[in-house]
């Protein structure tokens, strides 16, 4: 594998929906999935000055078919989005899908196939389409979301014997943590309400985040003073012993885009284009770990990768995201990224060192627990955010001075980890 | 008419048994099956038996209502990750155990338990399960 690009490649624009509820939240209800859909793609273009007619590929993705009923997705969405007589694919990646697709922009770029690649995810978690109506939606129940979703894991043999998410990616690997380190369950409790804490306040400063209320609002509102005591409580159960349900993803509807070009090009349409210098992506299937559920083999593997083909090193990164639809997966990347040191990460959100106006800040959106989970929009509103940083335009949430280089990590599921790194040209 | 791998390991488990393949090129084991080694992509395999016996390393639980309908009547249940003795790492539900903190906490501190397959049935399907011993 030679795993470099031939040419540089660099994010011209993003964009990204008020992630929410197509049935509840006030900047989408009502919308239909085309719609929101064009809302991402609309900033993007805009943000990156380019006309439509010049995007020469058009890579989307959507995960869950079963609720958004929208199949050959490239067609179904040509119109709506000003993008008919492209090329381009409908794909996914699961969770890792938007991402994937910068990835495979890039590619098609640096070879010199394509001059300009949008690459969209879109993904309705919370609604689905109503019957046989071509506008109406409902609500999905959460055990409906996540069996359509444990569809893209094992199905001859692990999800018919039992699996679920909750104890494979959250439970199992903070119980890993906690002995490999030797954390009692008490101080990985309190570590884990620190982290929840730092993305609720992220959230709270994300104008896009399904939740903007902090920990401590919320924990006011329902009657608490005390913010262990809320977390405790039965407001706040396990979901996966020792994992609490405010230590795992919200789902949303959603959209992100992003547009990709030449680095050598990118000056003339962005006045802060932000290089794509490098990816990692690696998947394997069940079980994900052996003797370490800390280490994943393809965590490491994609890590590694990213790392080589963009020639960085870990000490070079100023901003971070990881994977973490269960926290406790997250804080495992931190480390296996080098952004942390081994075992250090709930010591570090103890001390508030994850935070935006920190040393080490982590998920400046909110991270899928504030910010939302819309699985195939999810790693294109992560790296929407990163570039949002990089610029210097995160607003109340913006890290000083802004991150020259940063990395994304998504996990797609079953498992594709995915690493892209970023550098403002 | 073709035998799927899939059915062949059910119907094993129905038996009592593990269906695994063996590489007969790398010797490693896949388990449960497919078509390939999962070490080196090898199709030049071997149907072996896994004695089952291990060790739980990890003991934590699922939620109620489960995503997947099969396990309703049993959920939540407590899913662990489990080292076997032929050095295969698999996960699956150990009976037997409340799914409640101070259970878990309390096989936590004690550290790796012995276990042994203990196969169940659900809405016709045989599942693979663990009980300690």
């Amino acid at each position: 594998m030679r795993n470099k690009l031939r040419d540089g490649v660099s994010i011209l624009g993003v964009g990204c929906s008020q992630f929410g509820d197509l049935l509840e939240t006030p900047e989408i209800k009502g919308l239909s999935l085309q719609e929101l859909t064009n809302q991402a793609v609309q900033e993007a273009l805009a943000d990156a000055g380019v006309d439509p007619l010049e995007i020469d590929a058009v890579f989307i993705g959507n995960a869950m078919v079963h609720s958004s009923q929208l199949p050959g997705t490239y067609s179904q969405l040509a119109k709506w989005l000003g993008m008919q007589f492209k090329s381009g694919v409908h794909f996914e990646a699961q969770c890792s899908t938007t991402n994937v697709g910068a990835a495979m922009a890039a590619m098609a770029i640096a070879s010199g196939v394509y001059g300009k690649v949008l690459v969209i995810g879109f993904e309705a978690t919370r609604t689905r389409a109503k019957e046989l109506s071509p506008y109406e939606r409902e609500p999905i129940s959460t055990d409906q979301a996540w069996a359509w979703t444990d569809l893209a894991v094992n199905q001859a043999y692990s999800v018919p014997q039992g699996y679920e998410i909750f104890s494979t990616y959250n439970g199992l690997v903070a119980l890993g943590y906690c002995r490999k380190y030797g954390i009692s369950i008490e101080d990985y409790d309190r570590g884990m309400m620190e982290i929840c804490r730092s993305r609720r306040l992220h959230g709270s400063m994300t104008p896009k985040a399904i939740l903007q209320e902090t920990l401590e609002d919320e924990a006011a509102r329902l009657g608490f003073n005390d913010l262990k005591e809320f977390w405790e409580s039965r407001y706040n159960p396990f979901v996966a012993w020792p994992s609490r349900v405010r230590n795992v993803v919200s789902v949303a509807d959603g959209a992100s885009a992003m547009v990709l070009g030449r680095s050598d090009e990118a000056r003339s349409y962005s006045v802060s284009p932000v290089e794509l210098l490098g990816f990692g992506i690696v998947y394997g299937d069940l079980p994900w770990y052996g003797s370490d559920p800390t280490v994943w083999p393809i965590d490491r593997m994609a890590w590694q990768r990213a790392y080589q083909m963009s020639g960085i090193s870990p000490r070079d990164l100023d901003y971070i995201h990881t994977h973490d639809c269960s926290n406790i997966c997250g804080i495992c990347n931190l480390e296996i990224a080098g952004y942390i040191p081994e075992g250090k990460s709930l010591y570090y959100a103890m001390d508030g060192r994850m935070g935006y106006d920190a040393d080490r800040p982590v998920s400046t959106h909110g991270g899928r627990h504030a910010f939302g989970h819309a699985w195939a929009a999810s790693a294109g509103s992560d790296t929407y955010e990163a570039v949002l940083q990089m610029r210097g335009e995160a607003g109340k949430r913006q890290i000083k001075p802004w991150p020259e280089t940063a990395a994304i990590h998504t996990h797609g599921y079953a498992m594709i980890s995915t690493v892209l790194i970023l550098r403002r040209c | 008419m073709a035998e799927s791998i899939i059915k062949r390991y059910y119907d094993t488990l129905g038996e009592g048994k593990l269906l695994a393949t063996n590489c007969l090129d790398c010797e490693g084991y896949t388990f449960p099956p497919t078509t390939a080694c999962e070490y080196c992509g090898s199709t030049d395999l071997e149907f072996i038996h896994l004695s089952g016996k291990g060790k739980l390393l990890f003991l934590s639980h699922g939620v109620a209502p489960p995503p997947n309908a099969r396990f309703v009547d049993i959920a939540p249940y407590a899913y662990g990750h489990i080292l076997l003795e032929e050095g295969v790492y698999v996960q699956g539900i150990v009976t037997g155990v409340k799914p409640e903190p101070e259970v878990l906490q309390e096989i936590y501190d004690r550290g790796p338990a012995l276990v042994e397959p203990d196969i169940i049935e659900l809405q016709g399907l045989k599942i693979l399960a663990f009980k300690m011993v």
